[in-house]
C-alpha cells in the first residue's frame, strides 16, 4: 500500500523554488530517507507532506488521503519531528511527555505506562524532573523525540532527528526506529545529513537537490547504479621520475605526496589499471607501504549524485 | 476512548504551562501592595472620590480599578504563549498534530477568559474588605462584572497577542509589550478618579480602554450603571470585536 504519492509537486517563494515537480512514491511499513545538502528542499517537502503549508501546485495523497480536501484527518495519523526543536520551556521532562499524551487525547492510564517506557528506551530516566530549558540540547531532541511515541501513529516524519546527540544516544535511537517498524508496520519518513545512519536505518533513499529528485531507491541498488568506480590506495615509499613518467601514461591513477607517497586508482576497471601500476612499480623497483581498497559508500554516492546534478 | 475536544486539550496545555506558583503569588502580591500601601497612603491625599452617584474611600475606588488592572496584567499571558511557542517551535508541533488554527485560536481565547475571571475573582475576594461597605451587587450587577471581565480580557489577551505575532526578539517583545500595558495602567481610572484631571490627560485616559473596563466594573461592584457605563460597555465589546478579529487575522497568516 502507498503511504504517500505525490504528482508534480512544487513550491515557489516569490522568485525561488524551493520544490521543482516532485514524484513520490511510497510503500508503507519502511524507512524512507530524504537526502540532499543544506537548502536542498527537504524541510519544504517534509512540510508540505504534513499539511503545515501548502504546495503551489501538484497532488500530495498522505496514507490515501488528499492532503487539499482533508488536512487534519494527515494530521491526526501521523507524528512530526521536525528539524526545529520544540519544547515547553517551564515543563520537567516527565511532565512533557505526559501532557503531550493529553494532547493527543491519550488516556491518563495508557500516557502513564508510555510516559515510563519512553523515559527507559530513551534513556531520560536520570533527567525526568528536569525541566526543559535546564536540559541539554542533544537532551530536548530525545524528549522531542521521545514525545511523539506517547501517541498512535501510522506515518512518523523525522527531520534531522539525531542532531546534538552523542554517538551511545544516536544508535539507541536508531535501533529503537528500526523495532517500532518491525514491531507495528510504522513507516518513516526520515532526513538527515550523517549518511552512515541512512545507509543503517534505511529501506530507501531519495536524494534530493535544488528542488528535484535526483535518484531513488534502496541504498545498495544506489550503489549498483552510481558506484561502478572504484578506489584503491598504495602506499609507497619514494616517488621517482621515473615512476612519474610512466604512471602519467594512465589516466586513471593520480599521484599524490602528502602526507605520505600514494598513488591513488579510481576506475570502472580499477582491478585491471591496479595490474598494470604493480607492473610499473616493479619494474621501478618501488616499494610497496601499504595497500587498500576502499568500498564504495553511500556518501561517495551522495556526493557523486549531489556533484553531477551540481 | 473518550474524545475530548481538541480546544479543552489545548486550554489544559496553556494553563499547565501558565499558571505556576509564581504567576499566583504575584497576581495576589501585586494587587496586595497597591491596595493596601498606595491605597491607605494616599487616603490622606484623596479623601474620597465621587463614582455615579456614590462617593468612595481612595482604598475602595482603587480596589475596584484593581481588578481591571489584574486582568488586563493577567491577559499578557496569552500574548507570552504565543510568543513563546513561536520562539520555541510548539506553534509550528501544535499545528502538525490534531489541531487546527481556530482551535488554537480559540484555546488562546478560552484560557484568557478563564484567567481573567480567575484575576477578578481573586482581586474581588482580597479587595472585599476593602469596598464592602459600599458593594451593591445585585443580579444585573453580578452578571455585568463577569461578562465586563471576559470581554475586558478578550480585548487586553488581542492586544497581546497581535505583539506577540508580530515580534521575534525577546527584547522586542518585552519592551513594546511593557510600553503598551504601562501606558493602559496609569494613564487610565484604575488608579486615580478622571474627576480634577487636566483635560488633556482626562481625553487620554478615555483614550485607554482599559479605564472603560474598570468603570463598568467599578459600576457593577458599587450598583451605579448608568447610561454612561452602558456606553462604555458598547465600546469595550465593539473594542474587543474589532482587536479579536485583527488578532485572530495574524495568527491565521503566521508562517512556518
Amino acid at each position: 500500500m502507498l503511504c504517500i504519492e505525490t504528482k508534480n509537486l512544487r513550491k515557489k517563494y516569490a522568485s525561488t523554488v524551493a520544490v521543482d515537480s516532485i514524484d513520490l512514491q511510497i510503500e508503507s511499513g519502511q524507512v524512507f530517507g530524504f537526502l540532499g545538502p543544506n537548502g536542498a528542499g527537504k524541510s519544504t517537502v517534509i512540510k508540505l507532506l504534513t499539511t503545515l503549508i501548502s504546495p503551489s501546485n501538484g497532488e500530495i495523497s498522505v496514507l490515501g488521503i488528499d492532503s487539499s480536501k482533508h488536512p487534519l484527518e494527515i494530521r491526526k495519523k501521523i507524528g512530526v519531528v521536525l528539524q526545529q526543536p520544540s519544547y515547553e520551556p517551564t515543563l520537567s521532562a516527565e511532565k512533557s511527555l505526559d501532557k503531550y499524551g493529553m494532547m493527543w487525547n491519550i488516556d491518563k492510564k495508557t500516557r502513564k505506562k508510555r510516559t515510563e517506557e519512553l523515559l527507559s528506551a530513551f534513556g531520560l530516566e536520570e533527567i525526568r524532573k528536569k525541566k526543559m530549558e535546564d536540559l541539554s540540547i542533544g537532551q530536548r531532541r530525545r524528549v522531542q523525540v521521545a514525545r511523539e511515541f506517547m501517541h498512535n501513529m501510522e506515518l512518523l516524519f523525522l527531520d534531522e532527528p539525531t542532531v546534538g546527540l552523542d554517538p551511545t544516544a544516536r544508535r539507541k535511537l536508531l535501533d529503537f526506529l528500526r523495532d517500532q517498524v518491525k514491531k507495528s508496520g510504522l513507516t518513516i519518513f526520515y532526513t538527515t545529513h550523517v549518511l552512515s545512519e541512512a545507509e543503517y536505518l534505511c529501506d530507501n533513499i531519495a536524494i534530493i537537490n535544488n528542488g528535484k529528485i535526483m535518484a531513488v531507491d534502496s541504498p545498495s541498488e544506489l550503489k549498483n547504479r552510481f558506484g561502478h568506480e572504484k578506489t584503491i590506495k598504495i602506499h609507497i615509499s619514494t616517488v621517482s621520475e621515473e615512476l612519474k613518467l610512466k604512471l602519467s601514461k594512465i589516466p586513471e591513477c593520480q599521484i599524490k605526496l602528502e602526507p605520505e607517497p600514494t598513488v591513488v586508482i579510481t576506475s570502472t576497471k580499477s582491478e585491471i589499471v591496479l595490474m598494470n601500476i604493480l607492473k610499473i612499480l616493479n619494474e621501478t623497483e618501488t616499494k610497496i607501504n601499504d595497500l587498500s581498497a576502499i568500498p564504495t559508500n553511500l556518501e561517495e554516492i551522495f556526493l557523486k549524485v549531489v556533484g553531477d546534478s551540481n | 476512548m473518550i474524545q475530548i475536544n481538541p480546544i479543552i486539550r489545548l486550554v489544559n496545555r496553556n494553563l499547565t504551562i501558565s499558571i505556576n506558583p509564581g504567576f499566583i503569588i504575584w497576581q495576589i502580591l501585586f494587587p496586595l501592595i497597591y491596595i493596601f500601601i498606595a491605597g491607605f497612603a494616599y487616603t490622606s491625599l484623596i479623601d474620597s472620590v465621587p463614582f455615579g452617584g456614590k462617593n468612595l474611600d481612595y482604598p475602595a475606588f482603587l480596589a475596584s480599578g484593581m481588578i481591571g488592572f489584574n486582568i488586563m496584567n493577567s491577559t499578557l499571558i496569552s500574548g507570552i504563549i504565543i510568543w513563546n511557542d513561536r520562539r520555541h517551535g510548539m506553534f509550528e508541533q501544535i499545528m502538525s498534530g490534531p489541531f487546527t488554527r481556530t482551535h488554537y485560536i480559540l484555546s488562546n481565547i478560552v484560557t484568557i477568559g478563564i484567567i481573567g475571571l480567575f484575576s477578578a475573582a481573586l482581586i474581588t475576594a482580597v479587595g472585599y474588605p476593602v469596598f464592602f461597605d459600599s458593594v451593591e451587587f445585585s443580579i444585573v450587577t453580578i452578571p455585568l462584572i463577569i461578562f465586563g471581565s471576559v470581554v475586558g480580557a478578550i480585548l487586553f489577551g488581542s492586544i497581546a497577542s497581535i505583539i506577540s505575532t508580530k515580534l521575534r526578539s525577546s527584547e522586542g517583545f518585552n519592551v513594546i509589550i511593557n510600553t503598551v500595558f504601562l501606558f493602559c495602567a496609569f494613564a487610565s481610572t484604575a488608579f486615580y478618579p478622571v474627576q480634577g484631571a487636566p483635560q488633556p490627560l482626562a481625553t487620554i485616559f478615555y483614550l485607554n480602554p482599559l479605564s472603560y473596563l474598570v468603570d463598568v466594573i467599578r459600576a457593577g461592584i458599587f450598583g451605579q450603571v448608568t447610561d454612561f457605563v452602558i456606553t462604555e460597555m458598547l465600546i469595550l465589546v465593539a473594542l474587543a470585536a474589532i482587536l479579536f478579529v485583527i488578532a485572530t487575522k495574524l495568527l491565521t497568516k503566521l508562517d512556518f
